[in-house]
C-alpha cells in the first residue's frame, strides 16, 4: 500500500508535529518502505488467537492516593516549567479572545 | 586502569585502594579519553569525589553498604538522577532537570555506589548507532571513525574504554546487547519485569528493561543482583524469586539450540567465525548444541517496528512545550504544541511518532496493532515451544561487528535490519546477554545467548563459561 502526502499531513497534525516540505517528502518515503516491510504482518494467520497482554499482577492496582512530595522534589517539579509566577504555573491560553 | 567490579570490591576490601583512589583514577581516565570519544553527556566530578569520600568513610568505621559500596557506576541519560539534568539525548530536555531517582538509582546510591556521570545515547533510546543524539555522537572506542552501537553506545564505550568498571543501559530492542557486542563488552536485558522501570524515560513501556553493561559476566551478575526486584512504581515488575547467580564449571546436561533462521544467509563471515568458534566451544564444555526451529523472526522485527513506534507515540506525547523546556510563546496553544515538537525532536523520533500515530488511527488499528500484538502472542508460543526443547538459545548478537559513522543513516530500514537477532527477544519478553568472543578484523563479536523467563541464572552461568574458555 502507498502512503500520500494528505495522509502525512493529516498524521503530523494529529500528532502535532509541525513539519517542513522537505520534511514531508522524506517522511512518504519512509513510511512507505517501513509499512512495506510491516506488511508481512497480514499475511500470519491469526484467527482465534488473543492479543498477548501481561497478566495483571496479584497486587492489582496502585491504590489512588494522594502522596507526600517533600520540598526538593517541589522546587524541582516547578523548576522545569518553561514559565511560572512564584509557585504558580503560567501556561498558554487555552481558548483565543473572545470574540468582541 | 583495568578494573572490574569484582577487583575494584577486592581492592577495597584488602584496602589496597580507597573509593577515593578509584573515583579518581575514573575521572582522569574520562579526562584524557572521552574528548575523543564522547561517551559521556555529564561528568560528576566533584559529587563523585564527596561519596566516595563518604563511602571511604564508612569503611573505615567497619559498616559497609554492600557489595557496590565506593564503585564507581555510570548511568545512560535517560534514567533519572534527582536534581541532575536528564536529557534523553534530546534537545526537549536539553534543560530539564531529573525531579526523582528513577528505582535503579536509588538502589545504586543506597548500597554506597559512586555515579560518575550521565552517558550518551541516541534520542530518546531510538537508534542502533548513537549517532541520533541530539549532543553529537559517540565513536567506537578502538576506531573514531566507527558506532559503538547504539542506543547505550555511550554506556558500552564508557566501559569499553575502561573510563568506568560498569553502566546502566536500557534495552528495548537490543539497545544494550548491540553496543555491548560492538563494543567487546558484557551486555545483559535482564526479563520483562525484573527491574522496575521507574524512572527510566519511556520508549516502548511494554518492551523496555534496564540492565548492565560491564566488563565481564561476574561483573553483570552482581549489577542484576542490585537493581532487580519488586517495585510498587512499577505495576509490571514481576513477584518472582530474585536472580541468584548460580556460576558452572561445566555445561553437561545443559543443552543450547541454535535456531536455523537465525544461523542462515545475512552474517557477515567474520561474525559467523567467531561465533560458531563459540559454540564449538560450548559443546567442547558438554553442552549439547543442536538445530531448533524458532519461527517468526522476520515477522518479530515487523512486530516490533509496529508496537514500538505506537507506544512512542503515545509516551511521547506528553513532550508538548507546555510541561518541559522550549515553549514558544504568542501562538495559539496546538501551534505552541506542533512548534516545541517540531523543535525539539530530531528526525528518528518524529519519523516513530508519525509511525506510531498511523498505526493506531482509525481504520488501521485492527491491521498494524491488534495484529501485531496477535503475532505477538504467537511469537511468546514459539519460545515456549522452543524452551520445552533446549535450556538457552544462541545467535550472532548482530550481523556485523561496528559499522562506519553515516554508513546507516541514510535508510532507516537499514538501520531497522540491525535489530534483527535482538528484538525477538523484546517480543518474548525473555532475557538475553551478549557476551565478547573475539575479533574480527580488530573489531569485537559478541554471541548473544537468550534465555527462558526469568532463568537469568542460567544463561549467565552458560555466558561465563565463553568468557573463561576464551582466557
Amino acid at each position: 500500500m502507498s502512503i500520500s502526502r494528505e495522509d502525512i499531513e493529516r498524521l503530523a497534525d494529529l500528532a502535532r508535529l509541525k513539519l517542513s516540505d522537505d520534511e514531508i517528502r522524506d517522511a512518504e518515503r519512509d513510511l512507505d518502505s517501513i509499512l512495506g516491510y510491516v506488511g508481512r504482518l497480514q499475511k500470519v494467520q491469526t484467527a482465534g488467537l488473543e492479543p498477548f497482554g501481561l497478566a495483571p499482577t496479584e497486587t492489582g492496582w496502585r491504590a489512588d492516593e494522594v502522596s507526600d512530595c517533600d520540598d526538593l522534589t517541589r522546587e524541582l517539579i516547578l523548576s522545569n516549567f518553561p514559565s511560572r509566577k512564584g509557585a504558580l504555573l503560567n501556561v498558554p491560553a487555552v481558548f483565543e479572545a473572545p470574540k468582541g | 586502569m583495568d578494573l572490574t567490579l569484582t577487583k575494584a570490591r577486592h581492592l577495597l576490601r584488602q584496602g589496597e585502594a580507597s573509593s577515593r583512589e578509584l573515583a579518581d583514577a575514573c575521572l582522569a581516565e574520562i579526562r584524557s579519553r572521552d574528548g575523543a570519544i564522547h561517551a559521556f553527556l555529564d561528568v560528576y566530578e566533584e559529587d563523585a569525589r564527596a561519596a566516595a569520600d563518604r563511602a571511604d568513610d564508612r569503611r573505615a568505621d567497619g559498616r559497609s553498604a554492600g557489595p557496590l559500596d565506593g564503585i564507581p557506576i555510570a548511568l545512560k541519560d535517560n534514567l533519572l538522577y534527582q536534581g541532575k539534568r536528564c536529557t534523553a539525548g534530546s534537545r526537549m530536555l536539553a534543560t530539564y532537570t531529573a525531579v526523582t531517582n528513577a528505582t535503579v538509582t536509588q538502589k545504586l546510591l543506597d548500597g554506597g555506589a559512586v555515579i560518575v556521570g550521565k552517558t550518551n545515547l541516541d534520542e530518546f533510546a531510538m537508534g542502533s548507532s548513537t549517532e541520533r543524539s541530539a549532543f553529537g555522537p559517540t565513536k567506537h572506542p578502538r576506531d573514531p571513525e566507527r558506532v559503538p552501537g547504539g542506543s547505550s553506545g555511550g554506556s558500552a564505550a564508557a566501559v569499553a574504554a575502561r573510563m568506568c568498571p560498569a553502566a546502566l543501559g536500557s534495552d528495548t530492542g537490543g539497545s544494550i546487547r548491540q553496543p555491548a557486542s560492538f563494543c567487546g563488552v558484557v551486555g545483559l536485558k535482564p526479563t520483562y519485569g525484573r527491574v522496575s522501570r521507574s524512572g527510566l524515560i519511556a520508549m516502548a513501556s511494554s518492551l523496555d528493561q534496564i540492565g548492565p553493561i560491564a566488563t565481564t559476566v561476574d561483573d553483570a551478575a552482581m549489577l542484576l543482583e542490585a537493581i532487580q526486584g519488586r517495585d510498587p512504581l512499577d505495576q509490571t515488575t514481576a513477584n518472582v524469586e530474585p536472580f541468584v547467580p548460580d556460576w558452572r564449571e561445566d555445561l553437561a546436561g545443559v543443552r543450547v539450540g541454535l535456531p536455523t533462521q537465525a544461523w542462515g544467509a545475512g552474517i557477515d563471515r567474520g561474525v559467523r567465525e567467531r561465533t560458531e568458534e563459540a559454540i564449538r566451544m560450548l559443546a567442547r564444555a558438554g553442552a549439547e548444541v543442536k538445530e531448533i526451529d524458532l519461527p517468526y523472526a522476520d515477522e518479530a522485527l515487523a512486530v516490533y517496528y509496529v508496537i514500538m513506534p505506537c507506544e512512542v507515540s503515545a509516551n511521547l506525547a506528553r513532550f508538548d512545550g507546555v510541561r518541559y523546556g522550549l515553549r514558544k510563546e504568542g501562538l495559539p496553544l496546538i501551534e505552541t504544541y506542533a512548534a516545541a515538537r517540531a523543535e525539539g525532536f530530531g528526525p528518528e523520533v518524529r519519523r516513530r511518532i508519525l509511525l506510531g500515530t498511523y498505526a493506531l488511527s482509525r481504520g488501521y488499528y485492527d491491521a498494524y496493532y491488534l495484529q501485531a500484538k496477535k503475532v505477538q502472542s504467537l511469537i511468546r508460543g514459539a519460545y515456549e515451544e522452543a524452551f520445552r526443547e533446549v535450556d538457552v538459545i544462541a545467535t550472532p548478537t548482530a550481523p556485523t561487528t561496528a559499522f562506519r559513522i553515516g554508513e546507516k543513516t541514510a535508510d532507516p530500514l537499514t538501520m531497522y535490519l540491525e535489530d534483527i537477532f535482538t528484538v525477538g527477544v523484546n517480543v518474548a519478553g525473555v532475557p538475553a546477554v551478549s557476551v565478547p568472543c573475539g575479533d574480527a578484523e580488530g573489531l569485537p563479536v559478541g554471541l548473544q545467548l537468550i534465555g527462558s523467563w526469568f532463568k537469568e541464572a542460567d544463561l549467565l552461568a552458560v555466558a561465563q563459561v565463553v568468557e573463561r574458555r576464551r582466557g
